[in-house]
């Protein structure tokens, strides 16, 4: 069976290389955007089977993207883990309105991060 | 002693000798006035208690007495009016319009109970005026200071119709609402607010009035004369305080972002080092890592610490409570604290009770707690051990009692009061210098207190501390919020 893929989309461009670095060492494959804009379109074309998602960030924060994603048809059904620095209860709420399959808040633990990766990819 | 001055004015010859003597002789001062603006004016500078105004051969058309008293600034000057026997028409005028009483010429034997009686009421009728006066100018002055406010004020009445609006309150609402409806002139609504048609007495509410400016309301309610109580509402414009507040709620919300953001890539990195994925470290450096990520745990803790302080300090720690066992909530501290008691050879000892029944607490808060408090005894201690004790206290339908005790440097006795201030640290040459804002226990303690509990220490200064709160094991009213 092919590696699972992960869209990981941060302006933090240190954060994407560390968590592509660690993503890759458990055996997954990994692809990086930096902006909304690039993080739609390059789950458009490549279909992965999950993104990590930044919630704020340049054209088109996470919860923008997200509802891009959700609207596609062919990129409704990618679930996304969304990431962020702030600690705000509405930002909480509304990932879970819009049905996101996780919300870490950063820095983030380790292991639970990776056990809510390993769930939702089934694997 | 002062004796009744009583003044007669009129013209009539035989009357006046026959008052005089019978006044004069009860020891009343007396004086005698034909009744022309000449006498008038004798009758203001004798400064008497009763006039005796006679009618005879007065001008039908002239001005009743107590209006031409009034006009030479004997307002609220008693008047006794004296007439011939059978003027009842003029009597019942007189009295009509403020007479307080009257006499029959010709005059009587003995007129003293008359006059006696006449300046007793007369007297009765200047402390009713006087009193009246007051009334009136505090009412106006009240007014005045309710009209001139710099922020709106209005009254309605039992039933919500606006009896009075301030000047403020006008030029927000427009002229001419008076006998509408608070709720439907003010907020557009078809039924009172909630909040007066739920509070009693006194309410505070606030509300962003048409001229959208943001308002915190306070009203009172005040019994009118008919027993009903009227509601006296005044605003204060807190349009700025609001702006300010949320200026520094997203300063402050940006400012932990940024911090947070790089906090995230070096705690990543230190992870990618330990678990040799950029190639396998020797031993030293695997400890060179651990202290990176310690140090990394201690800054996450010092920005919530001081968004927690942001938060006690403005008035918005809101707890989330769930119900959680205290096992659970160890479990998302004991990892560092132990990490950090190893660091300098100290024994971090826990003990918790396998029956020990679950609580309601904000878990990631009260964990906070036992960092802030652990931490401390770490900090402070440099020999033995750190004992982290949980226990079950069956008062008050149950609480949950962790202790945290030390073998440290103890907290000097006239210090023990002040640890719990913001920003207090143990000063002298007794400590060292250490890090930390002296955040961590003055948030301890807000933050137990909001869960209904209570923190406090002992201290042995060379021996130790201790460091005990309990907790609610039920939901609490006062923990709720």
């Amino acid at each position: 069976m092919a590696e699972k893929l992960i869209l990981v989309a941060d302006d933090d461009r240190d954060l994407v290389t560390a968590l592509s670095i660690r993503l890759r060492a458990t055996g997954y494959e990994v692809i990086g955007a930096h902006d909304g804009d690039e993080a739609y379109e390059m789950a458009k074309e490549q279909k992965p089977d999950l993104v990590i998602m930044d919630i704020r960030m340049p054209a088109g924060g996470g919860f923008d993207s997200m509802e891009r994603l959700k609207h596609s048809l062919s990129t409704r059904n990618i679930p996304v883990i969304l990431l962020t620095a702030f600690d705000d209860e509405d930002m909480r709420e509304q990932a879970r309105t819009l049905g996101c399959a996780g919300y870490f808040r950063k820095p983030f633990d380790d292991a639970e991060f990776m056990e809510s990766i390993r769930k939702v990819l089934g694997s | 002693m002062r004796t009744y001055r009583v003044a007669y004015l009129g013209n009539d010859s035989e009357a006046a000798p026959l008052l005089r003597a019978a006044l004069e002789k009860a020891g009343l001062e007396f004086m005698a006035t034909p009744r022309d603006s000449a006498g008038i004016k004798k009758v203001a500078d004798f400064d008497c208690d009763l006039v005796l105004w006679d009618l005879e051969d007065a001008n039908p058309n002239e001005p009743t007495p107590m209006e031409q008293l009034r006009k030479a600034g004997l307002e609220n000057m008693p008047v006794a009016v004296v007439v011939p026997t059978g003027w009842e028409a003029a009597v019942a005028g007189s009295l009509a319009e403020g007479a307080v009483d009257f006499l029959y010429k010709p005059i009587e034997k003995d007129p003293l109970p008359r006059i006696l009686a006449a300046l007793s009421t007369g007297q009765r009728q200047r402390r009713v005026a006087w009193a009246n006066r007051v009334i009136e100018d505090t009412s106006r002055q009240i007014r005045g200071i309710l009209a001139n406010m710099a922020d709106p004020a209005y009254v309605v009445s039992p039933e919500y119709q606006i009896l009075y609006m301030n000047r403020v309150a006008e030029e927000i609402f427009g002229e001419g609402l008076r006998g509408g409806t608070c709720y439907h002139v003010f907020h557009d609504r078809e039924e009172p607010c909630e909040v007066c048609a739920r509070s009693k007495g006194a309410a505070r509410w606030r509300s962003v009035l048409k001229n959208g400016k943001s308002y915190r309301f306070l009203s009172v309610d005040i019994r009118n004369s008919a027993g009903e109580l009227e509601r006296l509402a005044v605003a204060t414009d807190v349009t700025v305080d609001e702006e300010v507040s949320k200026i520094y709620k997203t300063f402050i919300s940006n400012v932990s972002h940024d911090l947070r953001t790089p906090l995230a890539a070096i705690d990543q990195y230190a992870d990618i080092l330990r678990d040799g994925l950029a190639g396998e470290l020797n031993e030293e450096q695997k400890e060179d890592v651990d202290v990176i990520k310690r140090s990394t745990f201690r800054l996450g803790n010092l920005i919530e610490n001081l968004i927690d302080a942001n938060r006690i300090l403005s008035g918005r720690l809101k707890l989330k409570m769930e119900r959680v066992n205290v096992r659970e909530i160890l479990d998302l501290v004991l990892e560092h604290l132990e990490a950090q008691a190893r660091d300098k050879g100290l024994e971090l000892k826990v003990s918790v009770p396998d029956d020990l029944p679950p609580m309601y607490a904000d878990k990631a808060l009260i964990a906070r707690v036992i960092a802030n408090i652990a931490g401390n005894s770490i900090k402070f201690t440099e020999h033995g051990v750190v004992q982290i004790r949980a226990g079950y206290i069956p008062r008050d339908e149950g609480r949950i009692i962790i202790s945290v005790e030390d073998a440290g440097i103890g907290i000097p006795t006239e210090d023990l009061g002040k640890i719990f201030e913001l920003f207090y640290r143990v000063e002298g040459d007794k400590v060292y210098v250490e890090e930390g804002a002296g955040l961590g226990l003055s948030i301890s303690r807000e933050i137990v207190r909001a869960h209904g509990g209570t923190l406090w220490t002992e201290s042995l200064e060379g021996m130790g501390s201790a460091f005990h709160f309990t907790l609610p094991v039920h939901k609490n009213e006062s923990g709720a919020h």
